[in-house]
């Protein structure tokens, strides 16, 4: 990875020189400066004053043992980290991920990547990220229940509603949210908002479930309306079931538009009426069953087998929200060909960097996970704010904050990328205004 | 009933025989929840019911402090902090020569139900001292505050415990309570107390909070039963701040507050507790520490009843507002017969069981308990942590807005949960329900 500014450069080669072995980290801080090539040429301060090099270490990280016992009587131990990246605008927010594939590499290139992703979202939250190399697949909830107690035994001296405030990633979700609240308020005997992600009796915001969904489809909208388009009519191809997609489809849908399929891990079904969206929330929210299932009471429907070609089908706007590269440079240019003028990613990194290219240099709008899908950390803050008040705010209430900071999110975003000579590139856009909020505040702060 | 239920109901009359008024409000909540737990085989597995009747922690503490002539007496002080599955701790403080570890017990156990449902984040707490404050100087209540807030202190805080008045706890000892926490903290931590004076940090309508919120649920209900309380004849006990309230908010109405008593008897106004000059020499009765109500009969040309409950007289509507078991069998017998058609408590567990048994169960009388009618003191005591949250305070208007609001979603909630267990029109089963329903799900979430 090269860059203009001989600085980064330089910078570059120490961040692979000093974090060896983390190639997760180096590609994250790379992606990033790259987006901020000319902003440090045209902003020297930000080189001179230290915050380049600053930014790209981790104000602190934890790293602590995690003995839990299973059901057997045995005895495991595994590895819990909490990087706390950057407090410049806000306490550190992010998520914990359990999963056996978490390193100090992962959690600190998720951490980072957060750092923009949060200040974006014009909320006063910093970046933070953490987890374990615990896999729950095949746990007991028992089992799951003594690991989040163990992991936040050593986690709650280091956390807090004003430090520091984890929220779920990967094989965190409510039930391990539940846990992890319920020991921190038996530790510390106080019940506040040290994480978000909480279920709706103790403390959860309302439309956390449907954030990620519906802020991609307003994110999207601002994108459309920009060139004159809208959701009002257009085909829409989503692919994945979970909460990304059901709720993308339920918000797409309410805007107009038809949205003919749908996936899961196995294949995906297309239904050229438009999905049942009632039938694909009672087979994955309520039954657990595969999505193959709608065309029982659909036979108008089409299954098929495997995921890749539901790409294939015709569309106006695409929105990959099952998971990582799940959109090929093939894919792309059929998507293409098939007339498709705008893509934005649900996922976290669906489109592989040739697709993002070839959909680029196509004229396609393309909106990138970093901007896209911030309505969720954008809700968790907002549960913050609503513990801090110690009062809810109505779903509508919700909603309507939501829309207005993935509008405002995308303005900055696209202005931020015009001003740098990288007019129509959002994930440029977005780092940099990310970027800038949190350079400024360091910058304000001194060596600190 | 459920085996599981009847197994807890069997441990807490061996372990707690010598504390009748919380068996009082236990065993008979635990008959009206079976049918939930009858659903939900989970809650054995986590024992969540022992959990839920036993409160988190009981402290108990001497409080020693010195007479105007410098004699010292030892008083005894308690907090019990019962649940904190949805908030943190919350309720009252009395001051009573009859409070003990059972009475503190009940209140908890009864103040964590009521406060599920006002929708605000709030455990449920108790606590006070046998300390008698009738005939006490200004000087000896300020030092026998001071002393048992240092005792307290160190278990409270805005995030961990907010205690408020009760019997023998009104403004003034409230004052020097905060007093003597701030001094103690070194923090302008205004939000640790509720029931503060409007100068530091309390809220506008909190004086009046308990007893508009019980005419408020009065009024719901009969709005349902096709009916106002224009005209309406209604009996009252006790002449505190609850039944000052009712008084105010019933003439307001409409309705008329013929009975008020006190421990010396009660007195008979055909013409209602209606004027203002009426409502003035309620309070400066309660504030003259006399605990005596026969001096409004004498000021008004009231009859007087001494010796006597006020439940004889034919009213429509009978809300008891004095203290635990002040209505009998006897008591409920008498209000049937003279047609009483409405039974609504304010006061906490006013009715012995029997009583209540006969007045739930008689087609005559739709009957609210004082988890549900009760409870807009400690609503409007959250909407004043609210307001010190924010830094922010609300008008009149805006604080009984969202008073009444909550006093109907709380009717509301009941209805519903009666409805979904077949129950037909319970209000007091249906309240009993819907906030087990909602902190079992919190304490499910959160683990052992």
């Amino acid at each position: 990875m090269s860059f203009q500014n001989a600085y980064l450069n330089g910078l570059m080669e120490r961040v692979v020189s000093r974090n060896p072995a983390e190639p997760e980290f180096h590609q994250a801080v790379g992606e990033v400066l790259q987006s901020l090539d000319s902003v440090v040429t045209a902003h020297p301060v930000y080189i001179t004053e230290g915050v380049m090099e600053c930014l790209v270490e981790p104000e602190r990280i934890i790293k602590f043992r995690v003995p839990w016992e299973d059901d057997a009587g045995i005895i495991h131990v595994n590895r819990g980290f909490r990087v706390q990246f950057s407090s410049a605008i806000g306490p550190y927010k992010g998520g914990l991920r359990f999963h056996p594939s978490v390193y100090e590499g992962i959690v600190k290139f998720l951490g980072f990547e957060q750092i923009f992703k949060n200040s974006l979202t014009g909320l006063p939250i910093g970046g933070g990220k953490g987890g374990a190399d615990f896999d729950p697949k095949g746990k007991s909830d028992a089992e799951v229940m003594r690991f989040c107690q163990s992991f936040m035994s050593e986690l709650f001296k280091y956390i807090g509603p004003d430090t520091d405030v984890p929220a779920g990633d990967i094989g965190v979700g409510g039930r391990e949210i539940g846990y992890l609240f319920g020991q921190y308020k038996r530790l510390r005997n106080e019940f506040t908002g040290v994480l978000t992600g909480k279920g709706l009796t103790y403390g959860g915001s309302l439309a956390r479930t449907e954030a990620t969904g519906y802020g991609l489809c307003y994110f999207t909208d601002n994108m459309l309306r920009d060139s004159g388009r809208d959701f009002d009519g257009a085909t829409v191809v989503i692919s994945g079931s979970g909460n990304v997609a059901i709720y993308a489809c339920e918000k797409a849908t309410a805007l107009g538009a038809t949205v003919v399929a749908m996936s899961d891990s196995n294949g995906y079904i297309y239904d050229k009426n438009g999905i049942d969206l009632g039938l694909v929330k009672q087979l994955k929210e309520v039954e657990r069953r595969r999505i193959r299932d709608y065309t029982l009471t659909h036979p108008q429907a089409v299954y098929h087998e495997g995921c890749r070609d539901i790409w294939q089908i015709p569309c106006h706007i695409a929105l990959p929200c099952a998971t990582q590269n799940e959109l090929s440079d093939v894919s792309a240019r059929t998507l293409i060909h098939n007339g498709c003028f705008a893509v934005a990613e649900g996922a976290n990194m669906p489109c592989t960097p040739k697709a993002v290219a070839a959909l680029q240099e196509a004229g396609v709008l393309f909106a990138p996970a970093k901007a896209a899908n911030a309505g969720g950390v954008a809700t968790s803050a907002l549960e913050m704010s609503q513990n801090s008040m110690r009062f809810s705010w109505s779903f509508e209430e919700v909603d309507d904050k939501l829309k207005t900071i993935m509008t405002d999110l995308y303005q900055n975003a696209k202005s931020a990328a015009a001003a740098y000579g990288m007019a129509n590139d959002l994930a440029a856009g977005a780092n940099i205004a990310g970027f800038l909020k949190v350079a400024d505040s360091m910058l304000a702060y001194g060596l600190v | 009933m459920n085996e599981y239920v009847e197994r807890v109901a069997a441990q807490l009359q061996a372990r707690y025989a010598t504390e009748p008024e919380y068996l009082q409000s236990v065993l008979p909540w635990l008959t009206l929840i079976a049918p939930v737990v009858d659903r939900n085989p989970a809650y054995e597995r986590l024992d969540l019911l022992t959990r839920m009747v036993e409160p988190e922690r009981l402290v108990s503490f001497l409080v020693p402090w010195t007479d105007d002539t410098g004699a010292a007496h030892t008083c005894h002080g308690y907090r019990v902090q019962f649940n904190s599955a949805i908030g943190p701790y919350k309720g009252g403080l009395r001051f009573h020569p009859s409070v003990n570890p059972g009475i503190v017990k009940f209140l908890g156990f009864e103040q964590t139900f009521k406060n599920a449902l006002t929708g605000l984040p709030i455990g449920g707490a108790a606590g006070g001292a046998d300390f008698d404050p009738r005939g006490k100087s200004n000087r000896e209540i300020m030092r026998f505050c001071q002393s048992f807030m240092i005792a307290l202190y160190r278990y409270i805080g805005a995030d961990t415990d907010i205690p408020a008045g009760d019997i023998g706890v009104g403004a003034r000892e409230i004052g020097y309570l905060y007093g003597e926490y701030k001094r103690l903290t070194g923090l302008s931590e205004s939000s640790a107390l509720t029931g503060k004076g409007l100068t530091y940090g309390g809220s506008l309508i909190r004086q009046e909070a308990a007893g508009f919120g019980a005419v408020y649920f009065l009024a719901r209900m009969m709005e349902d039963a096709g009916e106002t309380l224009e005209d309406k004849r209604i009996a009252v006990s006790g002449f505190g701040n609850m039944s000052w309230g009712v008084c105010r908010k019933a003439a307001a109405l409409g309705g008329r507050v013929v009975t008020l008593s006190g421990p010396d008897g009660y007195v008979y106004d055909p013409d209602g507790v209606a004027t203002q000059e009426k409502f003035d020499f309620m309070a400066a009765m309660r504030h003259s520490g006399a605990d005596r109500v026969e001096d409004y009969a004498r000021q008004f040309g009231a009859a007087f009843y001494p010796g006597k409950k006020p439940w004889e007289v034919p009213v429509d509507v009978a809300m008891p507002c004095a203290t635990q078991n002040e209505l009998d069998v006897d008591d409920a017998v008498n209000l049937l017969a003279n047609g009483v058609r409405y039974y609504v408590e304010g006061a906490n567990m006013p009715a012995t069981t029997p009583a209540l048994k006969l007045l739930r169960l008689s087609p005559q009388i739709r009957a609210a308990g004082a988890k549900a009618a009760g409870s807009g003191g400690v609503a409007v005591s959250a909407l004043e942590m609210v307001q010190n949250s924010l830094r922010y305070s609300w008008s009149r208007a805006e604080v009984d807005r969202r008073l009444r609001q909550i006093m109907s979603d709380i009717y509301d909630a009941s209805v519903s949960a009666a409805a979904r267990y077949s129950l037909g029109y319970d209000l007091i089963a249906g309240n009993d329900i819907a906030a087990f329903e909602k902190i079992a799900a919190a304490m499910m979430a959160q683990g052992l």
